[in-house]
């Protein structure tokens, strides 16, 4: 159900992995953005923890000489998403400006799509969410908080390109590039992340995918299409060779 | 041998009890009454599945608010009646008028925000400070809060509400609808007496003729049906995550 063609929109991602340190404040900032339920000692026990976004950490080599490698992985967002057509109820689906949407209201909670999904990034509500007291006047209020029994994952931030879209609207133009930030591309210190419009061939993130390091992850195995571009890691011994 | 055939039936017949004789009837009527408060409960909600609630049991009673705001003092144009529904006059003998004040001169966020927005206590004062009258609780207990911020914010009921999934934004809809008059659904001049589309006929669309209610009630069901067959006459986007995120 890719209907990319009436939108001037494809929003996409690019990570750069290398400027990655792993100080997981994008995962703070999409949880207090998102309403994303908090995660308890008790959730991390039973593997049913809520992040859209994580940072997988990895090491590398033996110990003296052993390093600390980080990768941000929240939805892809793939052209040709696994999740989608196990939807019984047409709750997930790829809408034309690249989204891969997850419609709350619509879910009945078959978890087929969790199962669907390679990289392991949707999330099940498993109980009701409950925020302590002094959390309740944070909660974002153009985010549905999900309730017990739907599936729930990253959405780019949609609130916030449906806000930029409609000022865009307004003043009668499209969307420039940088207008949009999603709450993890905000919060990155080192700017590892970046949003924008893959459809856009001056866009940064445009120019970034050209890049020589990109890959996208799992995509030349299983096909997914991603719209999340990364960026490999630089190698400290490696010759200069920048694309 | 004749007697011994019939009495077994006679005796089925005779030996009906008569606590059954009883029991049967009542039965068959609670039966029935229970059938029909099923099929009441059933269409009741059948109905307000579709439209609004159908007006039995004070469903189609507009909440109480904490000032019993009149929109039709403020917003309406029309002679303003008393309880008794004679016209009121005022000092001078003339029939008092609404005042026909614009929707955005109090829902000031409407054309710039999701939220419509209740005016802050201040804008009351501004007026209230002086005109309404003394006597009136009311407005002594708004002069209270107006004038001391810390007794602050009324506590409005809220009378349009939309399902919790659903991100509803006031300003592109008030801005098409301005923009274009012509599909305003209730298109009547007869609510401001205006001709083209004043902000009141613009959200009359969705809210009715707020300026003649006393109370402000809903009057639309607001379902999505009517949110999609809008969106589909006017070529507005269909996506479920327009309104749904």
């Amino acid at each position: 159900m890719v209907t990319q063609q009436d939108s001037p929109y494809n929003w996409g991602m690019v990570v750069d992995v290398d400027r990655c340190t792993g100080c997981q404040a994008c995962v703070i900032a999409c949880q207090a953005e998102n309403n994303v339920p908090l995660n308890t000692e008790n959730l991390y026990k039973e593997q049913r923890t809520y992040s859209w976004i994580r940072v997988e950490r990895y090491w590398e080599g033996e110990f003296p000489d052993v390093k600390a490698r980080f990768i941000p992985i929240m939805c892809q967002h793939c052209g040709n998403a696994p999740c989608e057509p196990v939807c019984p109820v047409f709750a997930t689906y790829h809408n034309n400006e690249g989204l891969n949407v997850q419609v709350y209201n619509r879910c009945v909670g078959t978890r087929y799509c969790a199962i669907g999904c390679p990289y392991n990034v949707r999330f099940f509500n498993y109980w009701e969410p409950v925020w302590p007291e002094a959390l309740r006047n944070q909660l974002n209020p153009d985010v549905t908080i999900r309730s017990r029994g739907i599936m729930e994952k990253c959405s780019f931030c949609i609130q916030r390109i449906r806000r930029a879209e409609r000022v865009a609207r307004r003043d009668d133009r499209l969307v420039a590039d940088g207008e949009i930030q999603t709450a993890c591309t905000q919060a990155c210190p080192t700017n590892a992340l970046t949003f924008g419009n893959l459809k856009d061939p001056d866009s940064k993130v445009s120019r970034m995918s050209k890049d020589r390091r990109a890959y996208k992850l799992l995509d030349e195995k299983i096909g997914t299409d991603p719209n999340v571009i990364y960026l490999a890691r630089v190698e400290e011994k490696a010759e200069a060779v920048h694309g | 041998m004749s007697t011994s055939q019939t009495d077994p039936p006679n005796t089925g017949k005779s030996g009906i009890p008569t606590w059954v004789k009883i029991l049967v009837p009542v039965i068959a009527t609670g039966g029935l009454a229970v059938t029909g408060v099923l099929v009441a409960i059933t269409v009741f909600v059948v109905t307000a599945w579709f439209g609004l609630p159908l007006p039995v049991f004070g469903f189609d009673e507009p909440p109480e608010q904490p000032i019993a705001f009149p929109h039709t003092v403020h917003a309406g144009t029309d002679v303003l009646l008393d309880v008794n529904g004679v016209a009121r006059v005022g000092g001078d003998g003339q029939e008092l008028h609404g005042l026909g004040l614009d929707c955005t001169f109090c829902h000031r966020t409407v054309t710039t925000s999701a939220q419509a927005g209740v005016p802050a206590v201040q804008l009351c004062s501004f007026c209230h400070r002086v005109v309404g009258a003394e006597s009136n609780v009311q407005f002594e207990q708004l002069r209270g809060a107006g004038l001391e911020p810390f007794v602050g914010a009324i506590n409005w009921q809220r009378v349009h509400r939309l399902p919790d999934s659903v991100r509803f934004v006031h300003d592109p809809h008030i801005r098409f609808l301005t923009d274009n008059p012509g599909v305003i659904g209730n298109a009547d001049s007869s609510i401001t007496g205006l001709s083209s589309a004043q902000p009141a006929q613009v959200c009359s669309t969705c809210h009715g003729s707020i300026a003649t209610m006393e109370k402000v009630k809903q009057v639309e069901p607001l379902k999505m049906g009517q949110c999609v067959n809008c969106h589909r006459d006017n070529e507005a986007p269909v996506d479920c995550s327009t309104c749904h995120f």
